[in-house]
């Protein structure tokens, strides 16, 4: 008995640190140590369609930068994401301004992606255990609970991971009753140097009344670690780099 | 027997005086927390009524559950047509409500911006009379903010200061402008004053790209009593897809934390009320065990069991009638006194704030049917109380009763 209860407990042990190992590799394959990438965020709602494109630039998992390219009356927005606070640039009134904690579940860009996503999407690793929940070829399916102190949005994640490119298939993510809230579709896995990347990710929200919303991101010019310059991370540059 | 029941009740002056006291003082304590209780639960409604909500509002369907921008009033004018239509509605406005940022330089706040027409809001909202300082918005005004005062605070501003404003406009574009506070409101709802503005819709439409659109309409009606018949008037006008809402649904959880208070007091009165019942049922059955001999004697003389019964709850009958017909002289005045003029306890208005208490006011309410049901079920404890202890003398013959020690 207390060799099974030896072997099980390793046997855990050695899910969760494959787990944890294979979250890392799917993290640095799509951040790598620098990014440099061109999106298209197609946002459908029940009343319309609307197309945003950004440019994005990102050191790791804790900065990032993007510029609002198109539509024309969007042009110029910018914002910061440091660490797990978020400031934008507004061109029209000329105002630097921090997201307070109040307003992170809000809809970012009028996408389903909340400015909570944008400041999060990072710590999958730091927030989350994950756990090996199932296998079927070269595909592994992951259970990301969050820890104690943790101060997350979700509830559960449970993600399918390709261990072939360690790229995401897909996402559901749950609230805190276990009720599935949305999901993520990844494709067209493309490479780009050593890293594999889908450029094409869409999410549904699975909340009652929101069944015929959809966000679509479609990433293209993707350049992996060139070198970003530091001087897109401060917040000077959000109104430097508006224009 | 009437006259006798009389004359026993004066020869027993001291039970006649205890249980006329007992019931009296506990009819006229019903009479009075039940009017206090009712007219504090109407008085909070009331407030938040007036203040922002009014009687009924038109929405789309899943506008309430859902929320956001997929569930907008595409016509307004339309929609504004069939309300003008329906007999018993006064007045009403549209409104488009928005979750955005205000920002100043130093501090930035999420809050409910709602765009709204200022003239016609006056007659359905507190808004302009709530004017804590600066002006209320005029119909000509752009780019103009009136604040709750606890937001203006939060931002640290005052009137003829500039914020920003941040949010999505209804296409799901990016909306943003700088605002001048022309003014700050208190209501008296904190949560209210600290989470809200209101801007001018026709200016504020043509930022957020809705015009002829809103969240809602909100109406007043002439008779709050005849709502019921209003809304289901209004819901036969309405377009498919357009629902109207009175304000019992609209504020369905505070009615009901009102009625689970409503439930937590009557469950504190019923408790004094089987202490009440216990002590008059005992005091009774002491006093009528007590005139056993009396009234073997009486039965001797030809009174049968049935004539005690009658004789002992005519007694019974009047001294109760008597004592609950002054409670209801006492507490009816009482209770439309204190409706016409509020109690007011400094500082209440701060530690219920959250159940809608705006003011320090807590008014009774003088409800003629809530005050003679108050007395009679008074009037059947004490009717109740009497029953045991004349079961038990009536089991003696007259000769056991006249021997009785």
């Amino acid at each position: 008995m207390r060799l099974l209860l030896c072997w099980l407990a390793a046997t855990a042990l050695m899910f969760a640190s494959e787990a944890a190992d294979i979250v890392e590799k799917v993290e640095d394959n799509l951040r790598g140590k620098d990014a440099y990438m061109k999106m298209k965020m197609v946002v459908t709602s029940a009343r319309h369609e609307r197309t945003v494109e950004i440019e994005s630039w990102s050191v790791g998992k804790k900065k990032s930068f993007m510029k609002i390219l198109y539509p024309p009356k969007d042009a110029g927005i910018t914002f910061l994401k440091l660490d797990n606070q978020l400031w934008q640039y507004v061109p029209k009134i000329e105002r630097v301004v921090k997201i307070p904690p109040s307003m992170m579940l809000q809809s970012w860009m009028g996408s389903d992606f909340t400015n909570d996503d944008m400041v999060r999407e990072s710590s999958l690793v730091d927030d989350y255990d994950p756990k090996i929940i199932g296998r079927e070829g070269q595909k592994v399916t992951i259970a990301f609970t969050p820890k104690p102190d943790a101060a997350v949005v979700w509830g559960k994640i449970v993600s399918e991971i390709d261990t072939r490119t360690y790229t995401q298939i897909h996402d559901v993510f749950y609230d805190d009753f276990e009720v599935k809230v949305r999901e993520m579709f990844y494709s067209d896995v493309k490479t780009f140097g050593s890293h594999h990347v889908p450029t094409v990710m869409r999410v549904h929200p699975l909340e009652k009344g929101k069944e015929k919303n959809k966000t679509v991101v479609e990433l293209f010019d993707v350049v992996y670690d060139r070198g970003v310059s530091g001087s897109y991370f401060t917040k000077q540059a959000l109104k430097r780099y508006s224009r | 027997m009437f006259g006798l029941a009389l004359k026993n009740i004066l020869h027993y002056k001291g039970r006649t005086v205890v249980t006329f006291a007992l019931t009296f003082f506990s009819s006229l304590l019903f009479i009075v927390y039940v009017a206090w209780m009712d007219g504090s639960h109407a008085h909070m409604l009331k407030s938040t009524l007036d203040i922002y909500e009014n009687a009924l509002h038109v929405d789309k369907k899943g506008y309430r559950d859902e929320g956001g921008y997929d569930y907008l009033i595409e016509d307004v004018s339309a929609v504004e047509a069939r309300l003008a239509q329906t007999p018993g509605i006064r007045a009403f406005s549209p409104r488009l409500e928005s979750f955005a940022l205000l920002s100043t330089p130093n501090d930035s706040v999420g809050a409910m911006v709602v765009g709204i027409d200022p003239e016609r809001e006056k007659a359905l909202s507190k808004a302009a009379e709530a004017l804590a300082d600066g002006r209320y918005l005029e119909a000509n005004d752009t780019g103009a903010v009136y604040l709750g005062a606890e937001l203006a605070q939060r931002l640290k501003v005052r009137p003829g200061d500039v914020i920003a404003f941040i949010g999505t406009a209804t296409d799901y574009s990016f909306a943003a402008d700088n605002f001048r506070v022309v003014g700050t409101f208190r209501t008296g709802l904190f949560e209210f004053d600290a989470s809200s503005a209101f801007v001018n819709k026709r200016y504020f439409d043509t930022l957020m790209v809705s015009k002829n659109m809103a969240s809602y309409i909100v109406a007043s009606v002439d008779d709050l009593e005849a709502l019921p018949k209003t809304v289901a008037a209004l819901r036969t006008r309405l377009p498919g897809g357009l629902e109207a809402v009175p304000w019992t649904e609209l504020m369905h959880a505070q009615v009901q934390a009102m009625e689970v208070d409503s439930v937590f007091g009557y469950i504190s009165m019923g408790v004094f009320f089987v202490v009440i019942f216990f002590v008059i049922m005992i005091f009774s059955f002491l006093n009528i065990v007590g005139r056993t001999r009396e009234l073997g004697m009486l039965r001797a003389v030809g009174l049968s069991p049935h004539d005690v019964t009658k004789l002992l709850l005519t007694e019974m009958l009047l001294i109760a009638l008597s004592s609950v017909g002054l409670s209801v002289a006492v507490g009816a005045p009482i209770a439309w006194y204190y409706e016409v003029h509020p109690i007011v306890i400094q500082g209440i208005a701060e530690a219920y704030k959250s159940y809608g208490l705006v003011d320090d006011k807590l008014p009774m309410r003088c409800d003629v049917f809530t005050i003679f049901w108050n007395a009679g079920t008074v009037f059947v404890l004490n009717v109740l109380a009497v029953l045991y202890p004349i079961a038990v003398v009536n089991r003696y013959t007259p000769v056991e009763a006249m021997r009785h020690v």
